[in-house]
């Protein structure tokens, strides 16, 4: 049986007179990992910062490992890892130091914070001041920071948020490796291409509140268009396109048709995006 | 965990290129003044002295029992003397005349001198020292001042045959701004925690804040008690009832990184830390300035809590206090610290969480 790695119970969390988050309920399975989906100011931090135990929350509970945040929260701050949304390295020093620190913090014997740079992609600049660093360096050390205490839970909050391509790819495949090593990961993002490639399930969140919750592939299956995109070319050499969808009776002899009577020149499966889904349930996008 | 706190935080401290340097330069800075004001007391009053015709008078002999005085050959001479070197702050001119009937006993005048710019209060207590030294040396009035026996009592430690040099009542002042200079260090560094995340970072990790707090303090009393006892090592005064004195440095760190914490929960950043860590400067200053020229602040410099440090220290290093005359003052320090650090850890405790 899989062990649940977070249960939230009905939490909430509000600022004065505003509800950042609203009697969600969800759990994530030990070795998951849950894509929390939704744009600025839907919730995510704020559910991450009570999971993480940085807020106690106003109502409801929420279990980590086992433990309740709010009465055990430095037992679980020992076996979790967390990347926050805004750079808060000690910039005066260089990374090395950064991480030993943190590895002393946790207590980690026989550290070698030279082997989790190179793991990230910082080898080489261990020893330069975290000051000098790009943006994209700076979160690769934040999430190698993370993983200095070999957490059982990561919390990455928008891990490659602003980052060039070949920054999150490598954030990509660190989390993956995580996981692969039996790591929970409980990501926000509001990147769905990241949240779809890397989430064995995903959340929507809006307003504070939870709209959806499964696999990517259950989501776009319950809210796509299952749909052929096929591109056709005539006899003058001009395109067309031909839209057969797939649930309709009929639909294998339409395409037998259309394969024998036209020129084919490409077949896109017409699946909808997250964003698409997103946009369907809450009538507004991640971006906003 | 707490060690590591302390190290990153000390390798922090000296990475802060302003702080780094105010504080080393400090050091320097006051060690080589200490050392280059004057070591001893000059109590002599010197007063020029011009006198018509002095092979004709005894009168200069007998100015010699009230005060040193120059002897100047021209009136023109002294007057330049006063009035263009500054050498002098009062003189006297005698005619030949006036001396005349000063030796037989008669009533005369004499024109007194002072030099540009004297205080009143200075030239006041000049005014009563020449009419007295005139009256005093003519016979005509001899033995009646020595009528009037004269008890005098010193109130509190008697340093009449001991003056103390202006660079050891320096001492208090010298080390209260070293001390200053630490508030805007360890107030920073406290803010600079808040403000960037990072504190947000490590209070996420198994780390506690009471913690992340007894780290700030350590760190604040090391880097301030070790600036002051090198200071004091280097102008030698570490010999001079060390226990005490380290014990009234600590207790001094400690009122100083209480008021760090202080001024980093109101601080937003590194601009007002500067202020409020100036203002501090300007304040806490005020009660070295009352021991560097006694007399010149009034009672209420006793409110403020640096009063406590600088008095204590002085009592020490220039009257040997003991124990029992710096108790209260030790007692004041430690009740100063704890109660703006108190004030200080529950404001960052309500930023931080």
């Amino acid at each position: 049986m899989t062990s649940i790695a977070i249960a939230a119970e009905n939490l909430t969390f509000r600022y004065g007179d505003l509800t950042a988050v609203d009697q969600i309920n969800f759990e994530v399975a030990e070795g998951e990992i849950l894509g929390f989906l939704g744009p600025n100011g839907a919730g995510k931090s704020t559910t991450v910062k009570i999971l993480s135990g940085q807020l106690r929350p106003t109502e409801g509970r929420a279990t980590v490992l086992g433990l309740d945040i709010a009465r055990q929260t430095k037992q679980v701050q020992k076996q979790i890892g967390v990347a926050f949304e805004t750079t808060n390295l000690y910039e005066q020093m260089s990374a090395v130091e950064n991480l030993e620190l943190f590895a002393d913090l946790f207590g980690v014997k026989d550290f070698n914070a030279r082997a989790l740079l190179e793991k990230v992609g910082l080898g080489g600049r261990e020893k330069e001041r975290v000051a000098t660093y790009s943006k994209g360096m700076k979160q690769r050390l934040m999430l190698a920071r993370a993983l200095v205490g070999n957490p059982r839970l990561l919390f990455l909050d928008e891990p490659t948020e602003g980052l060039d391509p070949a920054s999150s790819q490598t954030i990509h495949a660190i989390i993956r490796e995580a996981a692969a090593n039996g790591a929970t990961v409980f990501m926000t993002t509001h990147d769905m291409v990241e949240a779809d490639k890397l989430s064995n399930r995903v959340a929507f969140i809006n307003q504070g509140k939870i709209v959806a919750l499964d696999r990517p592939a259950a989501l776009k299956r319950q809210f796509g268009k299952r749909a052929l995109r096929v591109e056709v070319e005539g006899e003058n050499g001009e395109t067309a396109v031909r839209e057969v969808t797939l649930d309709e009776t009929g639909a294998p002899e339409a395409i037998y048709d259309l394969f024998r009577s036209e020129r084919i020149v490409t077949v896109h499966s017409e699946e909808a995006t997250l964003e698409d889904i997103f946009m369907d349930i809450t009538g507004r996008g991640l971006q906003g | 965990m707490i060690a590591a706190l302390v190290k990153k935080d000390v390798k922090l401290y000296f990475r802060n290129r302003f702080i780094a340097v105010v504080t080393i330069m400090g050091l320097v800075f006051y060690a080589i003044l200490y050392y280059m004001l004057p070591a001893q007391v000059d109590e002599t009053l010197d007063i020029a002295l011009f006198i018509e015709n002095p092979q004709a008078t005894q009168i200069d002999e007998r100015f010699e029992e009230y005060f040193e005085f120059t002897s100047f050959d021209s009136e023109a001479a002294m007057l330049a003397a006063l009035e263009e070197e500054g050498d002098y702050l009062a003189g006297i001119a005698i005619s030949a005349g006036e001396a005349a009937a000063i030796d037989r006993g008669e009533k005369a005048s004499i024109r007194a001198f002072y030099a540009p710019g004297i205080p009143t209060e200075v030239k006041n207590a000049y005014d009563d020292l020449l009419t007295i030294t005139a009256n005093g040396a003519s016979p005509a009035f001899g033995g009646q001042f020595g009528r009037i026996d004269e008890e005098a009592v010193v109130l509190g430690p008697d340093m009449l045959e001991t003056p103390i040099p202006i660079r050891d009542r320096f001492v208090p002042m010298m080390l209260l701004f070293l001390l200053a200079v630490e508030v805007m260090g360890v107030a920073s560094l406290i803010m600079q925690e808040a403000e960037s995340g990072t504190a947000q970072a490590v209070l996420t990790s198994p780390l506690r804040l009471s913690q992340f707090f007894t780290g700030k303090v350590i760190m604040g009393l090391a880097v301030a008690f070790v600036q002051l006892i090198l200071l004091a090592a280097v102008i030698g005064k570490m010999s001079t009832s060390p226990l005490e004195l380290m014990v009234t440095l600590l207790l001094g760190s400690f009122m100083i990184v209480g008021l760090s914490f202080l001024i980093a929960s109101i601080s937003r950043d590194y601009m007002s830390v500067l202020a409020w860590g100036m203002l501090v400067i300007i304040v806490f200053s005020i009660p070295a300035i009352a021991v560097l020229l006694p007399g010149l602040a009034t009672a209420w410099a006793e409110l403020i809590p640096s009063y406590f440090l600088v008095d204590a220290i002085h009592r020490i290093l220039n009257f040997n206090a003991s124990w029992g005359e710096i108790g209260s003052h030790l007692v004041v320090l430690f009740a100063a610290g704890l109660a703006t650090m108190a004030l200080g850890s529950a404001l960052l405790r309500r930023r931080f969480q």
